[in-house]
């Protein structure tokens, strides 16, 4: 269970920063405002374009950055006064945070199983389980370095789920990765909301949220715009698809001028 | 404190399971100190063998027959090539002469007055004239150089003698009194001098630059690659983070510096076969010198560990870290550089306590055979104070998010 209240992220820009965006503000507005829920059993999606605040929201929950205002709760405990136990609780795969190349899948599962305080009798089940599961039995003992760009990130989702963890944060989950990797993920993805698991899916590509999420918020310039399930979506906004009812909440938005 | 047990067993991991990294980080450092000083010992003995065994090409001109038998009596005639010449022929080809040394053909040439012998017997009266010998040899040629000593101690020296007794009849009577000098040394200083001005500086060197090259790539390299954040979205402290991670790198780069240090010492003998230097007195170790000299050299390290973690977690990669951190290279070497001309001297307690400068003094004193308990305990207290400084200000940078996802 995911709550998130009122949550605001600014960043405080450096000089190089301005420099970087070509702006004057001494801050940027990240996240504004964002409420949501997102329940056991269920795939709740962020959608949103590029810089639209969706990563920063779930580098929130995942409690990598604290909130400029607001609140963020997982499974009852507080992101910023009980990280610990929030990070106990979730497992969260980014492109940008990767596992030591240096070492191997098996041992990487070991080593995060052990700062879990998982015992090895349960490790080494949970590991014959996730590694018969994503294929990667043949290359366990491989060093990560070695491994091709899907076997990685298969590697790296099995060993984020070392502490089955209540909640699954995933941004950009299938970005990067060639169709036949991206189709191992949302199954499993599909796998673990059945067994009663909170997942949270940041994205842009409007067919996988489409096919994948059970509820989708839009996220717009760092600004909760619509929420709700794929039916309720299409038909507030008398859309045919999710791109075409995304397309008529931009516009009204930022206005005609903007997408053009 | 587990989380932070089980990051140091991982850290240490990839190092000692990969045979390729043992190497290059600890067998082929040792095996090439041997190398290095063995090749210049070797070719240093060489050099000077050469010399020694080289028979020096001499011309005396003029020489008088007193000189003559000098040169017999003293058997070098045997050790150089001698030929006599007289004034005619030699003023003949002068620029032959000169040229011959010039360019290493002959080692020495020796002019005697023409009236060397009337000169001498007719001296009289002070202020009478005396007369003269001229050496020429060019001390850019190592063989010249050496038939000029060897000249000026064996035969000049005696000729001289003979002489002064042909003149005075009893040697004494010049003489006048007799100096007799006595070292008081103590036996465990005696052939420290070599060591103790080498070792601080080496020490420090070593020390910084396997810290330098396994720390920068270990934080900024870790930070740079994505796997950083991995570790901070485990369930334990930042703070387990940074101590597991500081006493890892703490672990491995002393162990490189102590293969340097050690390697250094066993090959040293080699190096100073060649050098013709005395014998190193080793007899400063002991249990305690051992300890202090262990302890200080952990806890330097320590320093270095947590100074570059500091400035390599606020880089954003690699290339940064190793930029920012090469100026500070240069105020260790200077450090260094500073211990090895201060020895000897007494200093106040708390000069000690300055980081690395202090330190190095500390190892000086040790290897001297002049430890001292204060001193000690002088530089452990600022070694302590400055790591905890630098330890905090890592565990701050791990806590920021701007430092750690650049927000």
């Amino acid at each position: 269970m995911i709550e998130i209240r009122d949550l605001t992220k600014i960043y405080k820009l450096s000089n190089k920063k301005k420099a970087e965006l070509k702006t004057k503000d001494s801050e940027k507005v990240a996240v504004s405002g964002v409420s949501l829920e997102a329940h056991p059993g269920e795939i709740y999606g962020l959608l949103g374009p590029n810089g639209a605040g969706k990563t920063t929201t779930l580098r929130c929950v995942a409690t990598l950055l604290k909130p400029t205002k607001g609140e963020i709760s997982v499974c009852g405990f507080d992101t910023v006064k009980e990280g610990k136990q929030v990070r106990d609780k979730i497992c969260f795969l980014t492109n940008e945070i990767k596992l030591d190349p240096h070492f191997s899948a098996s041992y990487m599962f070991d080593f995060f199983g052990g700062l879990h305080g998982i015992d090895a009798e349960t490790l080494s089940k949970r590991k014959e389980f996730f590694f018969e599961r994503f294929g990667i039995t043949d290359f366990k003992d491989k060093k990560i370095e070695d491994l091709s760009t899907g076997m990685k990130q298969k590697a790296a989702i099995a060993v984020s789920l070392v502490h089955d963890p209540e909640v699954i944060i995933f941004d950009e989950p299938t970005n990067g990765l060639d169709i036949i990797t991206a189709r191992v993920v949302t199954d499993f993805l599909r796998e673990l909301r059945d067994k009663g698991k909170t997942i949270i899916v940041s994205t842009h590509i409007m067919s996988e949220a489409q096919k994948l999420c059970d509820r989708i918020g839009m996220i717009i310039d760092g600004k909760m715009v619509a929420e709700g399930t794929l039916s309720s979506l299409l038909a507030q906004e008398n859309a045919e698809d999710l791109e075409d009812a995304f397309f008529k909440v931009y516009k009204r938005v930022m206005g005609e001028e903007k997408i053009s | 404190m587990k989380g932070a047990k089980r990051i140091i067993k991982k850290e240490l991991a990839r190092v000692f399971k990969d045979k390729k990294l043992i190497f290059t980080m600890y067998i082929m450092p040792a095996i090439l100190m041997f190398v290095i000083y063995g090749l210049i010992g070797n070719l240093m003995s060489s050099m000077n063998n050469d010399i020694t065994e080289h028979t020096d090409i001499v011309t005396v001109v003029n020489a008088p027959e007193s000189f003559k038998q000098t040169v017999s009596a003293t058997g070098y005639d045997a050790m150089a090539s001698v030929s006599y010449t007289d004034k005619k022929s030699y003023e003949a080809n002068k620029a032959a002469y000169e040229d011959d040394i010039l360019n290493g053909r002959a080692d020495l040439l020796v002019v005697f007055d023409e009236d060397f012998e009337s000169v001498f017997n007719a001296y009289a009266n002070k202020g009478d004239k005396i007369p003269g010998i001229s050496v020429s040899y060019n001390n850019t040629e190592n063989y010249s150089q050496k038939a000029h000593n060897v000249f000026n101690s064996l035969v000049a020296n005696a000729y001289r003698q003979t002489l002064q007794t042909v003149r005075f009849g009893d040697l004494e009577r010049l003489e006048v009194f007799n100096v007799t000098e006595n070292q008081i040394v103590k036996e465990s200083k005696k052939g420290t001098e070599f060591l103790s001005m080498l070792l601080p500086y080496m020490i420090v060197l070593m020390l910084f630059s396997s810290a330098m090259s396994i720390t920068v790539d270990a934080i900024a390299g870790e930070k740079e690659r994505g796997t950083l954040s991995s570790m901070l979205l485990a369930p334990i402290s930042r703070t387990e983070i940074v101590v597991g991670k500081l006493v890892a790198l703490s672990i491995l780069s002393t162990l490189s510096a102590l293969v340097y240090c050690v390697s250094m010492l066993l090959a040293m003998p080699l190096m100073q076969n060649g050098m013709g230097a005395g014998e190193v007195n080793l007899s400063f170790i002991s249990v305690d010198t051992v300890l202090m000299l262990l302890g200080t050299i952990v806890l330097m390290n320590l320093l270095f560990v947590s100074l570059l973690s500091a400035v390599s977690i606020c880089a954003k990669d690699t290339k940064t870290a190793s930029t920012l951190v090469a100026p500070m290279y240069i105020v260790v070497v200077l450090a260094g550089v500073m211990t090895m001309f201060s020895g000897g001297t007494s200093m106040p307690l708390w000069k000690y306590a300055i980081p690395v400068y202090g330190n190095a003094l500390v190892v000086q004193q040790i290897c001297s055979g002049e430890a001292q308990l204060s001193s000690f305990l002088a530089t452990v207290a600022g070694l302590v104070v400055m790591i905890a400084v630098f330890v905090g200000l890592t565990s701050k940078a791990f806590n920021s998010e701007k430092i750690m996802f650049n927000a």
